[in-house]
């Protein structure tokens, strides 16, 4: 069952959000450690290099204090790395240091999102398999409604409709210039389940065709008549960076929390996975054609 | 053809995987195994892309090991690539490609190169591992005034792909036919040269086809290397050919400048000039 990303209901503690990803800074981190280890240099001469503490050194590469772009140039010199791989790492401690477009909704952002978040705006391609509801992306306003308000029933108004504007807020990340590619397979029974009644769902549906149209959305359905299917029964999303240096993260939301998997043989069986649904689904145009069946039956 | 009932429209789609209609019957198919190599992956993976496995990588790293610039001929390959589509498209004036055994997506890929010169361009790519044509379809998206279409079929399966081509290509005008990087997995017993003759013979004068082979005559006790390493780790088996035998796929087509040669010599840019045990070259379709 997938929730916030997926798109189910968003619950989990509420969190803080500080300006600047999280995630972003966690990856440019692991990328100066990976590049100071290759260069053979101490956290201790590393420190000498920008004026700093070797402590600090530490919490730079584990992402946990904000960068300075001097610091992250001078160390990078230090650590010899090429003009390419220094622009790249350059721009993504650029991007870590500004605040994602989710900073307004602080209040109603589980930490454990937020780091996903961070990821989907950092993200080429997002690779997805729904089970349950259709993705967060593409959800229409009733849709997004009737899905929060499964999560938040004793929630006051005001809350389901800042809820609501935070989907609505982050689909303006797709189909504009330089956005991620969205790769996103759904389970038939997702097109089937009528989230807020037939009417909402009728809408739903076209608005899923309608993003399918975009050139950087790809939507296909696992039918029914596949039988079984590679997924088994959870949702999940890998997450891919255009960062050469940078791995895939597969993302997993879970009722209250979610995990992140990061190590190369657990990401490595989600990409498997992945890429078998992908195959073994219908063509994003026989797609299409099954979405236009469904509406017409429903 | 139906698929789970939903009526099939008369619209170019690209119906490669499960979903639409069915491989054409005898073609072979990787299985869904990431245990074994595969080319594609091994690719990829001397690319720098992230959609390699271990044991692919495994392979990749035996093959440098054998052969230490594997990696700088990948990307000359590749390189090359862009090279020869670029003087399709802008200099040949050609406006249709089939691409034979397409790969996993990565940069400057054929339409991408061609339709940044002519966005109306159309380009067939065809693969016969499903998990590659899925990826291929998904993320090798067309311009709006130009078309990709994606096949399902085994390069030898010649016939499948000519039908199958023609939903998107005219074959009245030139098609640049592309084998890059895809004939040595086709052994001398599968019939290599009638892959190349018959699809060249459904082309009308004018088209081009471009090929990149590995060289069996180019350093050639390290290339034997690679193969004996690679044909014990990979799904497929790899067959690497001399420049005669290579020559002799251009039969009946008049070589472009400057020929066949090694293939980072092929109209290069400004790269480095190393040995890269790869002959690559661009025949032009005469007229009678």
């Amino acid at each position: 069952m997938s929730i916030q990303a997926g798109s189910g209901p968003p619950v989990g503690d509420l969190g803080r959000v500080e300006g600047g990803s999280t995630v972003l800074r966690v990856m440019v981190g692991g990328q100066l450690r990976r590049f100071r280890e290759a260069a053979q240099v101490t956290p201790d001469e590393a420190a000498y290099a920008i004026r700093a503490s070797r402590s600090k050194i530490s919490r730079m590469e584990n992402g946990r204090v904000g960068f300075k772009t001097r610091d992250v140039g001078d160390l990078l010199t230090l650590y010899r790395v090429n003009d390419r791989t220094r622009a790249e790492v350059m721009a993504l401690a650029q991007r870590a240091s500004v605040p994602g477009w989710w900073a307004q909704y602080s209040d109603i952002v589980a930490d454990w999102f937020e780091a996903y978040l961070g990821m989907e705006a950092a993200a080429s391609l997002i690779r997805s398999f729904e089970g349950q509801f259709v993705h967060g992306l593409f959800q229409t306003e009733a849709y997004a409604r009737a899905v929060t308000m499964l999560g938040y029933r004793a929630a006051p108004a005001e809350e389901i409709d800042r809820r609501v504007s935070m989907r609505m807020k982050r689909q303006e990340q797709v189909g504009r210039p330089g956005a991620p590619h969205v790769w996103s397979v759904l389970d038939e029974a997702v097109l089937r389940r009528p989230v807020g009644g037939p009417e909402a769902m009728r809408a739903q549906l076209d608005r899923l065709i309608e993003a399918a149209r975009l050139p950087d959305v790809t939507i296909q359905v696992v039918p029914f008549g596949r039988g079984g299917h590679a997924a088994g029964g959870g949702s999940f999303t890998v997450l891919r960076f255009a960062e050469p240096d940078v791995p895939d993260v597969v993302y997993i939301e879970q009722l209250t929390s979610a995990l992140y998997l990061e190590k190369r043989d657990d990401v490595e069986h989600y990409l498997e996975v992945m890429n078998v649904l992908g195959a073994q689904a219908l063509s994003p145009a026989a797609t299409e054609r099954l979405i236009r069946q469904i509406i017409r039956e429903t | 053809m139906t698929s789970e009932g939903v009526p099939r429209s008369g619209e170019r789609d690209g119906d490669a995987g499960w979903g639409d209609d069915a491989p054409a019957p005898g073609d072979s198919h990787p299985a869904f195994d990431t245990s074994i190599a595969h080319q594609a992956r091994i690719y990829d993976y001397l690319l720098g892309g992230k959609d390699n496995f271990a044991a692919d990588r495994k392979a990749g790293d035996a093959m440098i090991a054998a052969y230490p610039t594997m990696v700088g001929l990948a990307r000359a390959n590749r390189v090359f690539l862009g090279r020869a589509v670029r003087y399709l498209t802008a200099d040949a004036g050609i406006r249709q490609f089939l691409d034979i055994g397409t790969g996993i997506p990565t940069a400057g890929n054929t339409h991408q190169v061609a339709q940044e010169i002519a966005p109306e361009t159309r380009v067939v790519y065809v693969d016969y591992d499903p998990v590659v044509l899925s990826q291929a379809r998904a993320l090798l998206t067309s311009s709006e005034q130009g078309a990709t279409d994606y096949i399902d079929a085994d390069a030898r399966n010649t016939e499948a792909i000519l039908e199958k081509a023609a939903r998107t290509l005219d074959f009245s005008q030139p098609v640049a036919v592309m084998l890059v990087m895809i004939l040595h997995a086709i052994g001398d017993s599968d019939d290599p040269y009638g892959i190349a003759t018959r699809v060249m013979a459904a082309v009308p004068a004018g088209s081009y086809l471009t090929i990149s082979h590995p060289a069996a005559d180019i350093e050639p006790e390290k290339v034997a290397n690679v193969t004996g390493s690679l044909n014990e780790l990979s799904y497929q088996k790899y067959t690497t050919r001399t420049h005669s035998q290579v020559m002799r796929f251009f039969d009946g087509l008049d070589l472009v400048d400057p020929g066949l040669v090694q293939v980072q010599q092929w109209r290069p840019g400004i790269e480095r000039n190393q040995t890269a045990a790869v002959w690559a070259g661009v025949g032009h379709k005469p007229r009678d």
